[in-house]
């Protein structure tokens, strides 16, 4: 045990080439912090983690280990900041944290908890499982696959989460918020300037929570969902696909209404934007989905 | 908004009504959108609240703002910290909200001995307090001292931050700012509205999560 708790300290420095592996156990998390640069982390069948960069320049690439983590880190060879670009393998079963500020990050494959915060960067994860907190400054956020709790974060530029399944926080100042194919009981999408959608299932039970400033919010409701559905707008509009059954009205212009037994609650909030429902599968849903791919 | 009911959502909500008055109260919220509405915004602030447990300042804040705000502090359960708030509160507890958040970056960064309650500031740029918010001022002006906290932070750290991080994070607050001012002139024509008070105080809230952020960017010297 004692051998396994001392810290293995491996610095590989101003290689033009670096390519090291190291061998993880469960219960190891993966470190990385990148001043800058396109860190790439992808799962393989390996019990071990591999670090590759051929970015050419006088950066070190520090790598550690201890019973806990791997942890890889880069710096210029004075201590200055540089930008290096990592690729990285690692067991998909090992939980990954990174952090970086002019850093672009793009996870694939891991199945376990994933914690990435850059500044400068955009994040793409592919994967995820348990906590998973993804956030950028100045970057978009899309993240696909994931399972669990999941926070998704930016500030000035969308964020997306699609074919996931768990608790969804969803945030951005001036972004869109884009929740697709996702199946949630629980979750709370929030921006200021920008449109959110949902397209997923509405679960007995679940909260749903949506509130834009300046935008519009798109809502997917399918057949047979049991909602309580309470509608907030100051200056905005409200449309729906369907008819709704109007149970009671709210000071300013905001209303209340139930679908099916009202087992869900979902609050829809936009200042001076549209708020709309459509139909899985429907003319505005298809033309939304259209809008998407071009 | 004279309903009997409302000041019962808060114990309902922490599950500590008798079976029967939860009967009763279940069987009223069905005919009352009012306390619906009411219901879910309470549940939102009580997610919210949940939510920070582990941006907890090393000092609780909270007694002493509660105090201020008229709040009634209950008793912690495992599950954390448990809110009541009354209606006329709930706009407030909001801000409340925000300044215990804010008041915690702000202790982590002076790395000092905490005072019961951040130091009231001018209040200069904050919005006009409004009906629901008035009986809270000092909760406004908490409000106000972390949002000046902050940005001295900011002001402080400017120039060892990225001038494109920078300019990213003026235009952002400005976009808030704006969004601010907008529901502001709204809840001064209907301040009786519950959505606009709601909104203002989220509003605010996605102003001091935004300087928290930013501030924490800085590098400590």
């Amino acid at each position: 045990m004692l051998l396994t708790l001392a810290a293995a300290v491996l610095t590989l420095a101003a290689a033009q080439q670096v390519d090291t592996t190291v061998a993880a156990q469960r219960g190891q998390r993966l470190q990385v912090n990148a001043f800058g640069g396109d860190v790439t982390v992808r799962s393989w069948n390996r019990d071990a983690v591999q670090i590759q960069t051929s970015t050419p320049g006088r950066q070190r690439v520090e790598v550690s280990a201890s019973a806990t983590s791997i942890s890889v880190r880069t710096q210029g060879r004075r201590g200055q900041h540089t930008e290096v670009d990592l690729r990285i393998s690692a067991p998909a079963w090992m939980p990954v944290t990174l952090s970086g500020v002019h850093t672009n990050a793009t996870l694939e494959g891991i199945r376990a908890p994933i914690s990435v915060e850059t500044v400068e960067g955009e994040i793409n994860v592919n994967g995820g499982d348990g906590l998973i907190s993804l956030r950028s400054v100045q970057g978009s956020v899309a993240l696909r696959g994931a399972k669990g709790r999941i926070s998704v974060y930016s500030v000035n530029e969308d964020v997306q989460v699609t074919s996931s399944a768990g608790e969804i926080m969803a945030e951005t100042v001036n972004g869109e918020i884009t929740l697709e194919g996702v199946d949630a009981a629980n979750v709370d999408a929030n921006t200021v300037n920008g449109d959110i959608a949902y397209a997923g299932p509405i679960r007995n039970g679940g909260r749903y929570s949506f509130s834009t400033h300046n935008g519009d919010i798109t809502l997917t409701v399918a057949e047979g969902s049991n909602a309580n559905v309470a509608v907030s707008t100051f200056n905005g509009e409200f449309e729906s696909e369907f008819p709704v059954p109007l149970s009671g009205t709210r000071k300013g212009k905001g209303f209340t209404f139930t679908l099916g037994t009202g087992s869900a609650q979902v609050t829809l909030e936009s200042f001076q934007g549209t708020i709309e429902l459509v139909r899985p599968g429907g003319r505005k849903d298809r033309e939304r989905r259209e809008r998407r791919e071009d | 908004m004279s309903d009997r009911w409302v000041e019962r959502l808060s114990e309902y909500l922490d599950g500590e009504l008798p079976v029967a008055e939860r009967a009763a109260l279940e069987a009223h919220l069905e005919s009352c959108s009012d306390c619906r509405a009411i219901l879910a915004g309470l549940r939102r602030v009580a997610a919210r609240a949940h939510s920070m447990e582990l941006q907890a300042p090393r000092h609780d804040l909270w007694p002493g703002i509660a105090r201020r705000i008229g709040a009634t502090p209950a008793r912690d359960t495992p599950a954390g910290r448990r809110w009541s708030f009354s209606l006329p509160e709930l706009a407030a507890a909001a801000v409340v909200l925000m300044t215990l958040s804010g008041g915690a970056v702000w202790i982590n960064r002076s790395n000092i001995s905490a005072p019961a309650i951040a130091p009231v500031a001018t209040g200069s740029g904050l919005p006009t307090p409004t009906p629901a918010i008035h009986a809270n001022r000092s909760a406004a002006q908490s409000y106000a001292a972390a949002v000046a906290d902050l940005e001295q932070v900011l002001a402080g750290g400017r120039g060892q931050l990225d001038s494109t991080t920078v300019r990213v994070i003026e235009q952002n607050l400005a976009v808030i700012d704006r969004a601010i001012a907008q529901a502001q002139r709204a809840l001064n024509a209907d301040p009786a509205n519950l959505y606009l008070n709601t909104h203002l105080a989220e509003t605010m809230r996605r102003k001091l999560d935004l300087l928290r952020q930013a501030a924490t960017l800085v590098p400590v010297s």
